[in-house]
């Protein structure tokens, strides 16, 4: 009797430990030896030492790719600022607020593969962006937005912008609806504007939802990659404008079947994550603390 | 009596001052909040009547023609009969449903006594797998491929979508915290009537949380349903193709037929959003529910 007791919990959560162990333990395991190796994966891995490691802190695209991901991390701010903005936009009481909300959130569920095609329709020189900027005369002649190795980046992000606006939204506007209302109350007594008024009152109000949108849009940021694979083509952009890290790690395993080199690249991602979740996690915590 | 008036009056001026004021910011708001759903709807719309859009009607012309004059159906047809969009959809379904329904058994299964029971290593082993959490799923596809071509041999298949979707980390958590709320002096005079743990998870705490179930069940729906880079790796033969990667598949064919992408992307987006009208509430609170402090 107690030893079925005693079993029972590791009993139920076996099914699921195997699949985690299997699908993501083990995988993280086997990247940290192929990262050590020369692996094609027609032929058993053959160790190479830190070969592949040497090769890629040589490798001008790396460097881009790196650069890359880390320029791309301004969608965090821009989404935190934008969120919480357009949060306090739609928490009133208005008629139809609802469908406001809905509306918002329809490029979040849409899927980023059909949003990023959309888009590039768009955008494409024939599309329809240029023929509005050219019907209002702002350019003379349509722009080639996606072949303009200068905007690759920029456009993906602000696709992955326009993408988790809504969803960024959705957690800051639950966020606003729990801070006490006598706090605005409050703040009117003691004489603030309305902007003074969310300095004060709503950003301390809301940190535990931009610890949360900070750790989880950066790590979208830095794990991004259906943006720039739809928007160029799935070439990474003009003179590699478009590369970013998981681009660049898709590029050397899938296209060039260089895993080892790839699992290299996956080890410089880890850390960037790890690091970036600590950070994040550490110094708004002590924010929390200290409000 | 006059004096009375003009005080009435002197009243009244500011009241109905108050009332425009209020108007008129009213106003504004719902000013800005179409010019919000303006942006972030626009595009659909666009491509949605371009996707109608006959010969006739250009795609690309100064000012810029946004209802199709020339209606038809053609361009979903022609997507229709080039591409097995048919099972596009199929494998969509199944490969969603299947994950939906065997994760949320396998995860709801482990949160229980990640909630509920002590047991040797129980804080050790959450907290290893929390932190799995912030690992890059992209990180793991390069043995996994090697996993689906050498071990399980499901390449090409939709199995090799569904069996690494099975369980994950993010569910178990918020299962948890569901199971967290029960009280347990439910559990426990259950315990005292003889029902068996796997009873109590099954007739008793998996009713009393249906709610969290929902809201999990929608977001592995979704995730599985837009889920791109995996699928791509993994489907090659058209046929065993999901929505996602077809439309790829869809976008590299017609390449300089918009209107045929356009129809393409509306046949992918169109679903997802019937399910989001239909279960809007269940959407909206499974995001806040995620945040809690």
């Amino acid at each position: 009797m107690t030893r079925r007791l005693a079993l029972t919990p590791y009993l139920f959560l076996a099914p699921s430990l195997l699949v985690i162990i299997t699908f993501v333990v083990f995988p993280i395991i086997a990247v940290v030896y192929y990262s050590f190796t020369d692996y094609n994966i027609v032929n058993p891995p053959v160790w190479v030492g830190l070969e592949n490691y040497a090769r890629l802190f040589k490798d001008e695209v790396f460097w881009q790719a790196l650069t890359h991901s880390f320029i791309y991390l301004l969608v965090t701010p821009t989404l935190i600022i934008l969120g919480i903005v357009l949060a306090i936009v739609v928490n009133r009481k208005l008629p139809g607020i609802n469908m406001f909300r809905a509306l918002y959130y329809i490029p979040v569920i849409s899927g980023s593969i059909a949003v990023s095609i959309a888009w590039r329709l768009l955008l494409d020189t024939n599309g329809l962006l240029n023929s509005l900027l050219l019907s209002i005369g702002v350019v003379k002649e349509g722009v080639q937005w996606l072949a303009e190795p200068s905007l690759t980046l920029g456009i993906a992000m602000l696709l992955t912008t326009w993408m988790g606006l809504g969803y960024y939204m959705m957690i800051f506007l639950a966020g606003l609806q729990n801070i006490p209302e006598e706090l605005y109350d409050a703040a009117l007594i003691d004489g603030c504007n309305a902007f003074q008024k969310h300095l004060n009152v709503t950003i301390p109000g809301l940190r535990p939802q931009i610890t949360f949108v900070a750790v989880i849009s950066s790590l979208a940021a830095i794990e991004v990659f259906t943006e720039v694979f739809i928007l160029t083509g799935g070439i990474g952009g003009i003179l590699n404008s478009g590369v970013t890290m998981v681009f660049y790690l898709w590029k050397q395993a899938f296209k060039l079947q260089h895993y080892g080199m790839a699992s290299a690249i996956a080890m410089v991602l880890l850390v960037i994550t790890l690091i970036f979740s600590i950070f994040n996690i550490r110094f708004l915590e002590r924010g929390t603390e200290a409000t | 009596m006059i004096e009375l008036q003009a005080t009435k009056r002197q009243i009244a001026v500011p009241r109905t001052n108050v009332m425009l004021k209020r108007t008129l910011e009213t106003i504004m708001w719902y000013i800005i909040l179409c010019a919000v759903a303006v942006l972030t709807v626009f595009p659909f719309v666009w491509v949605f009547f371009t996707s109608f859009k006959g010969p006739n009607d250009p795609i690309y012309s100064v000012p810029p023609q946004l209802i199709p004059h020339d209606f038809t159906l053609a361009n979903y047809l022609r997507v229709w009969n080039q591409l097995p969009v048919g099972n596009f959809f199929l494998n969509s379904i199944i490969v969603s449903v299947s994950t939906v329904i065997l994760n949320l058994l396998f995860t709801s299964l482990a949160a229980y006594p990640f909630a509920k029971m002590k047991f040797a290593g129980r804080d050790v082993i959450f907290y290893l797998l929390l932190a799995t959490f912030i690992v890059p799923p992209q990180l793991t596809y390069i043995p996994s491929f090697v996993l689906a071509v050498r071990v399980f041999h499901y390449y090409d298949t939709i199995f090799a979508l569904i069996f690494p979707s099975l369980a994950t980390v993010f569910n178990i958590f918020l299962l948890r915290q569901a199971f967290k709320g029960v009280p347990d002096d439910l559990i426990d005079a259950a315990r005292v009537d003889g029902a068996g743990e796997l009873r109590i998870w099954w007739a008793i705490l998996l009713p009393i949380i249906r709610p969290s179930l929902a809201t999990v069940a929608i977001i592995t729906f979704v995730n599985q349903w837009n889920d791109f880079l995996w699928p791509s790796l993994m489907l090659h033969t058209r046929e065993h193709m999901t929505l996602t990667v077809g439309l790829v598949a869809l976008q590299g064919m017609f390449a300089s037929d918009s209107r045929g992408i356009a129809a393409g992307v509306v046949m992918t987006v169109i679903p997802i959003l019937i399910l989001f009208v239909i279960l809007q509430r269940q959407f909206v609170r499974g995001l806040s529910g995620a945040v809690k402090g």
